[in-house]
């Protein structure tokens, strides 16, 4: 059982997480401006290659993006239990594969890993094959985009850039905003 | 046959984009109250909600009878998230926040997210576009 119903007060729990308490608790960066482009995923091409290759042609290595929706001739997605080993609060789970299934929302950060090389984090909400819907973290190297094109709506992050880095509270590696280098 | 006066109502609002804002909110806070502090920190008075992702401790979404659904985590990931954030003339930004989330074995729900209910689990991203009406800019 997962979800319940309720009414009245119920007081949020916390978690203690194994690394030090950070005193930054919102990391933020701003421009003036934001540019806006209008990005068509390939078929054919995995998640991963359709977002990355053609933003990069543009000069755009830091964004946040919306997938309006679309046709996947296979996609996979894992999502986040507790972890068993005690090495974060949760780790992901290994991939479930969703067939053909139909991204109906997706929102996806670009940026930077630990080596420089571009990173897609995306979650979104699938129809996968079996008609079932279900939500969680995308591989985007793993899920092939289908036979007709999707519409993403890229918002380019300038003036700073998002690169991956470990995060000593939480011991996982994530994006976080940084003065371009 | 009784009608709906909504001439007292503005039902539009003119103006255009200003600035963007990109946060990591850590964990323990809470997501729509994390937004708001997001606005006091940038100094927004309204913005849209132009992305997001991230992972949530349990999720608590508003219902019609002012009850809520409660979907136990850790993890539950927010897969789809829009909104808007508006100050009054207190200045003090008010986030209204709804999406879709998943739990633990990838089944969804979807609604309302109540503010100071909803804390983030490891990290959520969050892209937000200043929102500047014509009102409050024309002079």
């Amino acid at each position: 059982m997962t979800q319940s119903l309720h009414a009245g007060y119920h007081r949020p729990r916390m978690l203690r997480h194994v690394g030090r308490f950070s005193p930054v608790r919102i990391h933020s960066m701003h421009h003036q401006s934001g540019r806006h482009i209008r990005l068509l995923l390939a078929p054919g091409l995995s998640l991963y290659d359709a977002l990355v290759r053609p933003l990069a042609e543009i000069g755009v290595t830091s964004a946040s993006t919306t997938i309006l929706g679309g046709q996947f001739a296979r996609l996979e997605y894992c999502v986040a239990p507790p972890d068993p080993s005690g090495h974060a609060v949760i780790a992901y789970s290994p991939p479930i594969d969703a067939g053909a299934a139909y991204l109906v929302f997706g929102n996806a950060t670009l940026g930077k890993d630990m080596q420089g090389k571009a990173l897609v984090h995306c979650h979104a909400s699938v129809r996968v094959a079996s008609g079932e819907v279900k939500g969680g973290h995308i591989v985007p190297q793993a899920s092939i985009v289908g036979a007709q094109p999707i519409p993403v709506l890229v918002t380019a992050l300038e003036g700073f850039e998002l690169r991956q880095a470990l995060d000593d509270e939480t011991n996982i590696p994530l994006l976080k905003p940084f003065k371009e280098s | 046959m009784a009608t709906t006066d909504t001439t007292r109502v503005a039902t539009t609002e003119t103006g255009r984009m200003g600035r963007v804002a990109y946060a990591r909110i850590a964990p323990n806070e809470d997501l729509v109250q994390g937004v708001e502090k997001l606005c006091l920190a940038e100094g927004f008075r309204h913005a849209f909600v132009r992305g997001g992702l991230g992972s949530l401790i349990d999720a608590s979404l508003g219902l019609r009878d002012g009850g809520y659904q409660q979907v136990a985590g850790p993890a539950v990931e927010v897969v789809s998230i829009a909104g808007e954030v508006r100050s009054g003339p207190d200045g003090a930004p008010v986030a209204a926040l709804a999406g879709i989330v998943a739990d633990t074995q990838g089944n969804v729900y979807g609604g309302p997210f109540l503010a100071g209910w909803n804390p983030v689990c490891v990290t959520f991203e969050v892209t937000l576009e200043e929102w500047l009406p014509d009102t409050e800019t024309a002079a």
